[in-house]
């Protein structure tokens, strides 16, 4: 890692950190029990991959309540916190919820779907990189649930038998279904295709390991599974533990650290300043973005001079009637 | 890769009549020498061309990256087809039978839909595939599935009746940034009385627009897919008792071509809608309520439906002849309709 990845990934676990203590103080935002991802070992997985902002990049899946990886990718506080705060200004609009979202410029792609499907998502787009043979590759978080998952398995057979550029990672959830995630040598075994354990890695060790198999991924070697085993159990020990590695290994001094420290605390303060005065969405935007060219009806018992048939009103297509 | 073409996409360049099948595979073809983002998807669409062989021949001409064959899981490949659809691909799903679509019904609905919603961008996708009966293929094989979707936002569904239609549309649909459902009725895939001389330019058929398929004075019936075919058969028959039978083919279900029906209903002031699907539930409903909405002034009588009965589609001859609607059928509901 360079000193630049290590000062990233100081500051992004920082803010991560700063967010989650910052919603449990809120008292009107909600950060879910079981949040995962949002640990530095998440955000070090994510750093190993190519990282871009004309959506040439890599592509992440930050999964399911796991905000960690795509601060990786470029994600702001503001942004989590206007998602979180469902604000008409939030990247989705308030037209749908959770902690993450699809920036495709970023390489971010949201985790909207049942348990597994992100990874069939993340298969098909890894398949389009392998069609146009170019260096990019796909990645995805899932809670290790997914591995009970008829749709999970469909994704990974998919991506194992066409050896698309996609990384998997298995998070453990801390809920039911725990230590599934342990069983990933055997599924990956089943499937051709590679499973890299890096609990007991230090961060360093993940970064390395996960560049080789985005490596591999890039130049046709098929898809990886990772476990991802921890996440929840003190999601903050970890990046407890990097920051000491950083200082011991001379990689930042402690004033260095502190600063860094402040100025990710900064910025999440200052995203929560600014959310508390932004609006919600206007109502009508619920009409917006259905299908394009030809958004709903607006209800017609709140029209100006209600009649059943709208007719006075205006005339038939839908977008037309205000 | 062969430069060879196979026959069965060259109908319209060698200005012979294409059948329903044929249209659909000339539309592939076309779109895909015309966009290289275009690629399909499907069980057993590669070497062996496909379980109706409308593929047949693709595999040879744009290689195995374009023309991939899935495993067997509906969901898996749909899931995935989403995907490359965010990289900018435009995939074509072909679902061996539409029946078997029911295990991409979750990514659909729930992922594929509500893309551009979510502002996770539009999500250019075709799933098409054979539905519809007559074929004794029984509960598995013979299904319509359009009402599945239908309720559901974000999604178009198109099912054309015609070779010209089949063909226009599929090139619309695989050009439309939005999800579509395509259903291809099997009964229509090789049937004589449908081929028809396709045009030879660049034919695309825009979604939304219905088609007077025949046009009267006294009764509209609006109907789509082969009951286009049985209802203008139950038309020349009642024209024989006098009755002028105006028929709409939608050609599209999802958006609905509202303005079409209503602007033919204020014309006869009755209403018959024929579907193949089941009856509860089936589009007949949300049709006669738009009426209800739209031009109840207009009507001068109930506003009736045929339709296949409320039953899994059976297996046997007997079963499925007595469980779909009839030229028969339609015709006894437009007498009736007629004595308003």
């Amino acid at each position: 890692m360079s000193r630049d990845e290590i000062e990233d990934l100081l500051y992004q676990g920082y803010q991560g950190r700063r967010l989650e203590e910052g919603v449990r103080r809120s008292g009107f935002l909600q950060w879910p029990e079981h949040a995962v991802g949002i640990d530095t070992r998440s955000i070090v997985i994510a750093r190993a991959m190519k990282h871009a902002v004309d959506g040439r990049g890599d592509l992440c899946c930050p999964g399911p309540m796991s905000p960690g990886p795509a601060l990786a990718f470029g994600a702001t506080p503001l942004e989590f916190l206007r998602q979180l705060a469902h604000r008409g200004t939030s990247p989705a609009a308030a037209r749908a919820g959770g902690m993450s979202w699809t920036d495709l410029r970023r390489g971010l792609i949201g985790w909207d779907g049942a348990s597994g499907m992100m990874t069939q998502v993340l298969a098909g787009a890894a398949l389009a990189f392998a069609q146009r043979g170019e260096n990019r590759a796909a990645l995805v978080f899932e809670s290790e649930r997914a591995l009970d998952t008829g749709g999970w398995h469909e994704g990974v057979n998919f991506a194992a038998a066409r050896r698309v550029p996609v990384i998997v990672v298995l998070v453990a959830s801390g809920s039911a279904g725990v230590g599934r995630v342990r069983q990933i040598e055997e599924v990956a075994r089943a499937y051709g295709i590679t499973a890299v354990s890096i609990d007991q890695d230090s961060h360093a060790g993940i970064f390395a390991t996960l560049r080789a198999a985005r490596r591999r991924a890039a130049v046709g070697g098929g898809p990886t599974l990772v476990a991802l085993e921890g996440a929840t159990d003190d999601r903050w020990r970890s990046h407890e533990e990097f920051a000491s590695w950083a200082l011991t290994e001379g990689h930042v001094t402690a004033g260095e650290l502190e600063s860094i420290r402040q100025a990710a605390a900064a910025g999440v303060d200052h995203a929560f300043a600014r959310i508390v005065k932004e609006p919600g969405p206007e109502p009508h935007d619920a009409l917006a973005a259905v299908r394009i060219g030809s958004p709903p009806l607006r209800p017609w018992t709140r029209l100006k001079s209600p009649r059943p048939d709208g007719v006075a009103e205006a005339p038939m297509e839908g977008p037309s009637v205000n | 890769m062969s430069t060879d073409v196979p026959v069965h996409v060259t109908r319209t360049r060698s200005g012979k009549p294409a059948t329903f099948l044929e249209a659909i595979a000339e539309a592939l073809w076309e779109e895909m020498e015309r966009d290289e983002r275009v690629f399909l998807m499907g069980e057993d669409i590669g070497a062996y061309g496909g379980a109706f062989k409308v593929t047949r021949g693709f595999i040879e001409r744009f290689g195995a990256s374009r023309v991939i064959d899935t495993p067997i899981s509906e969901g898996g490949f749909t899931g995935a087809a989403a995907g490359a659809a965010h990289m900018g691909l435009r995939p074509v799903v072909e679902m061996q039978f539409m029946d078997f679509i029911s295990p991409a019904y979750d990514v659909l609905t729930n992922y594929v839909a509500t893309s551009l919603y979510r502002g996770a961008g539009p999500l250019p996708l075709v799933v098409r595939g054979p539905v519809g009966g007559g074929n004794r293929g029984g509960p598995f094989h013979s299904q319509n599935v359009e009402m599945a979707f239908f309720h559901t936002p974000g999604l178009k569904i198109v099912y054309p009746s015609t070779p010209a239609d089949a063909k226009g549309l599929l090139k619309s649909a695989i050009r439309d940034d939005d999800p579509v459902i395509f259903e291809e009725h099997k009964g229509l895939y090789r049937a004589p009385h449908c081929r028809e001389l396709l045009p030879q330019q660049d034919h695309v058929v825009p979604i939304g627009k219905a088609r007077t398929a025949l046009e009267g004075e006294d009764l509209t019936i609006v109907t789509y897919g082969l009951m286009v075919h049985r209802s203008l058969e139950a038309a020349a028959e009642l024209a024989r008792d006098g009755i002028r039978v105006e028929v709409i083919d939608l050609r599209t279900l999802l958006p609905l071509d509202e303005k079409a029906i209503v602007a033919s209903v204020r014309k006869t002031g009755k209403l018959l809608i024929v579907h193949e699907d089941t009856r509860t539930g089936g589009i007949a409903g949300e049709i006669a309520m738009r009426i209800n909405e739209r031009a109840f002034e207009w009507l001068d009588g109930p506003i009736l439906r045929v339709t296949a009965i409320d039953s899994p589609v059976p297996f046997s001859g007997e079963l499925e002849d007595f469980f779909l609607p009839s030229v028969a059928d339609v015709v006894t509901a437009g007498r009736y309709l007629s004595r308003y």
